[in-house]
Parts: structure tokens; C-alpha cells; sequence
């Protein structure tokens, strides 16, 4: 039940991702960090099989860096998404292929545009002004589909970020421990406080 | 030769002769609350049903239950909103996009499908008849609450035979009011302000849930009801077909259309802006 | 003395130098002229196709100007045989990042990887160096429109205007001197003539004797590389009154 959410805006990308380390019946860590910075402009939130995340999620971000020290520039959103879901399907038709779900957010400098890829463990890769994976996807899409716009401002953004964390308190039935908020801009990424301590009424 | 073509050119039912017991039949020709409904003549009808049904583990299996659904109902200072989709599904064959979601089983009392088509559309009816023997016996409308403790208790009384319904009950009675209740073939009965049921609950509750407030009014809360129905029909490949909207108010339901969700969908996104994931361009 | 020093490509001579390097400059420095001008909206590479013999089959198609990529273009200096080698490895190395990425490779990192596989030949393998110099002509969207220049050495550099093979050295200063930075793609196609013009040994320049190549965007922006046909480069030789003198022409329909 591990909830990851984007949202692409006229000039940003949010990114969040729910901050309990389930194992079983045990919320082992309340402050987990689903998201590794890829570069200066992209970041990846993942969930899936338990040590495939974060061991797919820092190679990915070792290779991402060394291009960049190699070439002396970053590469793209659109390059990154490429590669991940180049690797992603490479290792699907291995011996042991990593089970991963990616969010991949980024704000592409040369375009002047926020992007968000949805990659799966079976490596579709789909651009998307707004998405989600697990059982966020049940009951955000919908509130998503209604209320997001792709020229949003950040405020708004953040408001609809709210009502789909909202409803994940008021139905799913295990405590996510809250998420923590990521925001990529053309000034690079940076965290977002969230506090999510109010009352959520249920109808 | 004469003899042989008269034989069989008579109508069959003639030759028929009326047992004691067939007539017993005639006049109880529905079970009562007690276990009297067919079964399987197998020693566990739940796991044989199991195996006949069960598309999931074995795609090929001979019976298909007609699954896959979303309905919502929710209780507002106006009343009652009952809303569904009207598509039946059969494994991955849509079998059906008109199918009537609600029943009306009285000019108060409303019942909503979800889950077997068979089982809820059957015992729905007889929900209905027992509503109406009740309404005879003791000259009043039966209340919701009454009504849906029936459905659940004779569920119950079948339970894990393999019956699959997720049902509401929405209606207004002098005692009670506006009220609605949820049933499901588990056995649960709950009652509450508003409920999502079928495989698109999730996408209805999403949208349902971000914009319910008890005091909306008649116009936003049609609207509301519509609306969760399209999110869910948008994003469940089980739910789809045409958007089957009602009233509950105090002097009984009213009915608001029966309309195809492709258009609506359209609309909504043209003049709305809403469902900006879905675009046409091709670069 | 040297002689202890030629044959391995590998060993430094006493003088730090590795002849066989050099030797592959010199041999270029015969080859026919080629030169590359970086102008504001695109970049013009042309080169002089040496004409050997009338009896040989003038090819068609361009022999000294090649497309290695959608963003990339080169004219090659030096032996033909070992650029197509180098050609393909780039084509290669280009179409293996897209499916990677999904982009098209920076100009740089094309120039680089082909400047690597040079460099290893100056150092191990006991093996001859690639006899070619390339001018290079490529966009992308970081850097823009990008001019480079690589040697047998395996080094390479970006210039605004540059040239490689015979004359290169006053081909070199001539665009030196008639360099504008500001310049236009049409105003580097004029130049590029107007120095082929004076380096180029004949007198006489026409589509047979020099190949002409651009790198611009259309109106839409979008990047596109063109090998120019005859008539287009003869057009261009007019314009700037360099073709042939029209009795010329007739005089050497006479002698045919």
C-alpha cells in the first residue's frame, strides 16, 4: 500500500510519495524517502519489491550522474525516461528482474517545461500530465481527471495534492504515515513541508 | 400411425397430471425466508461454484458470472442521489450496456446492482415481492430499514454458496426519513450517508468524496452523482454504458435520464477541460 | 636514425614525436581541400572533389560529404577507405544512443566518441592510425549549431571557420581575414566558394569539381542537413560569378 502521486502544473512537477516502510503487518520506518534525485532536474519515487527499489533506483541514479560528469551537461527528462525504461525492460528478460514501479518528474530546461513519465515494472513508459501507482491510482485518477488543468499554478496544484491525500486517509485502510512532497521547478528540485495532521471527515 | 401423430402433435402440457405436491408448489412457488432454493446436487455447492465460475484462475471456466460495476447513493439535505453505470461484463466480454442498475421496487424504495447480475436482479425481485406482501399485511409501506434487513438476512442464509451482490437500498418512509443502507452478500448491512459499489468504487469515491457535503443542493448533487459515475466509467474497463440517474425525495423517487456516458464524457472534457490525460494529438 | 621510431605507431621518438601521426597528417594535407563555416542560422560544409581522370565514372553522389546522424553532417579529408570505416562507426554510435535515449547524440559527444577510437590507434594496438581529418556540422538543442574539427591525433576542437587538406593554410587565413560572426547562412555559402575559389588549384570551379553541404533549420525550427545537387551548386558558382565563362564551356564541349 506504498501510494505515489505526480502532478504536473504550468511551471512545476509534484512529486510525493507516502513515508511508511511497510514489511508485513510492521510499519518498520514513518519517515521513508521513496525518491532519489536523478540530476539537478529530475527526480525518480519508486515503490515495489522491497530491496529491488532502492537498489534499481541508485544505480539508475549512479549511471544518470556519471553521464553527467562524463558529458558535462545533464541529460533531458524526456533522455532520462528513455534510459530508465531502457534498463527497466532490459532487466525484465533477465534471471532475476527487478520489480519496480517509477514515478519520473522533471522540469526539462531546454523547453521550458515540467514533465512526469509513468513507468511500470513491466517497462511501459507513458508522459503524463498527472499519475499515480498502487492503490493511489484508484482513488486519485478520478479526482485528478476532474480537477487537474495542464496550466495550474502551484498553489492549485497543491490544493488538488490535498484533496487526493485527503480521500487515501479517508479509505485506505492502513496508515500511510503521511507523504512527503518533493517540488521540481526550473530552479531545480527542493521538499515541500506537508503537514497532514487535520481532521479528515468522512461523509 | 394416426394414433402415433395424434400422440405427439397434442400439446404437451396436456398429458400432465397435478401432484399433491406440485400444487403445494403452485401456491409457494417462491422460498420462503427458509432454505428451500435449488441446489447443486453436489456434496459443497461453494467450492463447486467455485471451480465453475472462477474466470480468474481458469479462464476457460463454463460459467460466466456477469461481474464488474459501479453504483453510488448518497444522502444529501434534499434527499437521495442513486446513480449508476449500466455495462455487464462477462469475463472480458461486455455482454451488456444497457442494463437497468435500479430497481424500482417501490414508488419509495429503490435497490441498485452490483457484483452477479442473476443474483442481485433475482433477488432484488424478490426483495420487491416481499416489500409488496408486507405493504398488503400490514397496510404501510414497508420501511428501508425493514427492507434491507430482509435482503440481508436471507443472504446471509446462503452465504458462502457462492452468491456475489453488493447491493443499496434507498427509499423515504415517514418513520424514517430519507435512508440508505448497503448490503452485500457477505452479509453486511450498513447504514450510512453514502456508499460507492462495484468494481469502480474507488474512481466514484475519489470524486464523490472531494466535493460531498451534506447541504449541496438538488442541482450540484445530481450533478455530483453523474459526475463519479463518468470518472468511474472513464478509468474502469467494467463499468461504462449509460449513466442511470435518480431522485429519492420525501413523496418518492424521481427519475433523471438514462443517458449515454460517450457524449457526456465529450462534453465535459470540451467545455470543462476536465480529463486532460486523454488527448488526440499525434507527434 | 627515425627509422627505429616509424614503424611502431606507439613509441615516442626522442624528440616526443609520434611520426606516424604525423605521416597521417602529412598524407592528409595532399587530400582536396574541405572547409566548414559556422554562420548565425546554419552551417555550410564544402569540399573539392579532386578530379583524377575524365575517364573515370563521376560518381553522383558525394564522396567527400557524408550524413552521420538526423542533427549531423562531415566532410572528410585524407583516405576514403579509412572514413567510411569511421563513418559507420559513428552512424552506429549515433543510432545506438537514440534507441538508448530516445534523442538525437550532442554534436560533441558524437565528435568524441569518434576522436576515442582515433586516439587508440596512436597508442596501443601496434597498428596504423585512420588517415582522415573531419569537419564536422551538427545541432542540437543545448549548444545550437556547432562546428568541429578532428585529426589523426584524436584531437578535436570547435571553430567558427575552418579548413582541412591541401591549402589549408591559406584557406585558413583567407576565412581568417573574411570571417563575419554575424554572418548569415547564404553570406558563409558565398564565402565558402569565394575561398574554394582561390585554394583550389583549377581555375575553373562547377558541380563537378566541388561538393556543398548545409545544416539549418526550416521555417517550422525544424533542423534539417542537405547535400546540395549540381544545379544547386552551380546556381550558387553563378551567383557569385564563379562558374565557368560561357565560351569556355563551348571550348570544352570541342575538345570532349
Amino acid at each position: 500500500m506504498e501510494v505515489l502521486l505526480g502532478i504536473t502544473g504550468k511551471d512545476f512537477t509534484i512529486m510525493a510519495s507516502s513515508k511508511a516502510a511497510m514489511r508485513g503487518a510492521t510499519i518498520l520506518k514513518a519517515t521513508d524517502d521513496k525518491t532519489r534525485e536523478l540530476n539537478k532536474q529530475t527526480l525518480m519515487a519508486f515503490s515495489g519489491e522491497a530491496g529491488d527499489t532502492v537498489q534499481f533506483a541508485e544505480y539508475i541514479q549512479a549511471n544518470i550522474q556519471l553521464y553527467s560528469m562524463r558529458n558535462d551537461t545533464h541529460l533531458g527528462p524526456p533522455a532520462v525516461a528513455s534510459f530508465v525504461r531502457g534498463e527497466l525492460a532490459r532487466s525484465l528478460r533477465s534471471r532475476r528482474p527487478y520489480t519496480v514501479n517509477l514515478l519520473l518528474g522533471g522540469f526539462d530546461s531546454i523547453t521550458e517545461k515540467p514533465s512526469l513519465y509513468w513507468i511500470d515494472y513491466l517497462a511501459s513508459c507513458v508522459p503524463l500530465p498527472y499519475a499515480a501507482h498502487g492503490y493511489a491510482q484508484y482513488y486519485c485518477l478520478s479526482i485528478l481527471d476532474k480537477h487537474h488543468h495542464p496550466d495550474i499554478d502551484l498553489e492549485t496544484g497543491m490544493k488538488i495534492l490535498r484533496m487526493c491525500t485527503d480521500e487515501l486517509r479517508r479509505r485506505l485502510p492502513v496508515d500511510f504515515k503521511g507523504i512527503a512532497v518533493k517540488i521540481i521547478t526550473r530552479d531545480g528540485i527542493r521538499e515541500e513541508e506537508y503537514t497532514d495532521d487535520h481532521v479528515v471527515r468522512s461523509a | 400411425m394416426d394414433t402415433l401423430v395424434s400422440r405427439y402433435s397434442r400439446p404437451a402440457f396436456v398429458d400432465r397430471e397435478y401432484t399433491a405436491e406440485d400444487q403445494e408448489d403452485a401456491y409457494q412457488a417462491t422460498p420462503s425466508l427458509s432454505l428451500q432454493f435449488a441446489l447443486p446436487p453436489v456434496s459443497q455447492a461453494s467450492s463447486w461454484l467455485r471451480a465453475m465460475t472462477d474466470d480468474h484462475s481458469n479462464p476457460s471456466c463454463p460459467i460466466k458470472i456477469a461481474h464488474g460495476t459501479t453504483t453510488l447513493a448518497f444522502r444529501f439535505q434534499g434527499g437521495i442521489i442513486v446513480a449508476t453505470d449500466s455495462r455487464a461484463t462477462a469475463g472480458n466480454w461486455i455482454a451488456s450496456q444497457t442494463v437497468k442498475k435500479v430497481i424500482e421496487i417501490n414508488s419509495c424504495l429503490l435497490g441498485t446492482m452490483a457484483g452477479g447480475a442473476a443474483d442481485c436482479q433475482y433477488w432484488l425481485a424478490y426483495l420487491g415481492m416481499q416489500c409488496r406482501l408486507h405493504e398488503l399485511r400490514h397496510k404501510r409501506r414497508i420501511t428501508v430499514a425493514a427492507a434491507s434487513k430482509i435482503l440481508a438476512n436471507l443472504v446471509y442464509a446462503y452465504k458462502g454458496m457462492g452468491l456475489s451482490m453488493g447491493t443499496m437500498c434507498a427509499g423515504v418512509t415517514p418513520q424514517e426519513g430519507p435512508a440508505l443502507y448497503y448490503i452485500d452478500s457477505d452479509g453486511t448491512r450498513l447504514s450510512g450517508n453514502l456508499f460507492c459499489v462495484g468494481s469502480g468504487q474507488t474512481f466514484a469515491y475519489g470524486v464523490l468524496d472531494a466535493e460531498y457535503r451534506y447541504d449541496l443542493t438538488e442541482q450540484e448533487a445530481l450533478e455530483l452523482g453523474s459526475r463519479s459515475i463518468l470518472a468511474a466509467t472513464h478509468r474502469d474497463a467494467f463499468s461504462g454504458g449509460f449513466i442511470n440517474l435518480y431522485h429519492v425525495k420525501e413523496d418518492g423517487w424521481v427519475k433523471h435520464g438514462f443517458n449515454d456516458t460517450n457524449p457526456i464524457f465529450w462534453k465535459t472534457k470540451l467545455e470543462k477541460g476536465e480529463f486532460s490525460n486523454v488527448t488526440a494529438e499525434l507527434d | 636514425m627515425s627509422r627505429r621510431y616509424d614503424s611502431r605507431t606507439t613509441i615516442f621518438s626522442p624528440e616526443g614525436r609520434l611520426y606516424q601521426v604525423e605521416y597521417a597528417l602529412e598524407a592528409i594535407s595532399h587530400a582536396g581541400t574541405a572547409l566548414g563555416i559556422l554562420a548565425q542560422d546554419g552551417i555550410v560544409l564544402a569540399a573539392e572533389r579532386k578530379v583524377t581522370s575524365k575517364l573515370l565514372e563521376q560518381d553522383t553522389s558525394a564522396e567527400k560529404l557524408y550524413i552521420l546522424n538526423d542533427n549531423m553532417i562531415c566532410a572528410v579529408a585524407g583516405m576514403t577507405a579509412d572514413a567510411n570505416i569511421l563513418i559507420n562507426y559513428a552512424r552506429q554510435a549515433a543510432q545506438r544512443y537514440l534507441l538508448t535515449y530516445n534523442e538525437d547524440i550532442p554534436c560533441e559527444q558524437l565528435v568524441r566518441r569518434l576522436c576515442d577510437l582515433k586516439q587508440g590507434y596512436t597508442q596501443h594496438g601496434g597498428l596504423r592510425p585512420f588517415g582522415v581529418s573531419f569537419i564536422y556540422a551538427g545541432y542540437d538543442p543545448q549548444t545550437h549549431f556547432q562546428l568541429y574539427q578532428s585529426n589523426p591525433s584524436g584531437n578535436y576542437g570547435g571553430w567558427k571557420a575552418t579548413s582541412v587538406g591541401a591549402n589549408n593554410a591559406s584557406a585558413q587565413s583567407l576565412l581568417k581575414q573574411d570571417y563575419n560572426g554575424d554572418c548569415n547562412l547564404k553570406e558563409a555559402c558565398g564565402l565558402a566558394v569565394k575561398v574554394l575559389s582561390k585554394t583550389m588549384d583549377s581555375t575553373n570551379l562547377s558541380s563537378e569539381k566541388i561538393e556543398f553541404a548545409t545544416v539549418g533549420k526550416t521555417k517550422e525550427g525544424k533542423v534539417y542537413h542537405h547535400l546540395w545537387g549540381a544545379e544547386e551548386i552551380d546556381a550558387l558558382l553563378k551567383e557569385h560569378g564563379l562558374g565557368k565563362a560561357k565560351e569556355e564551356e563551348d571550348e570544352d564541349r570541342m575538345e570532349r
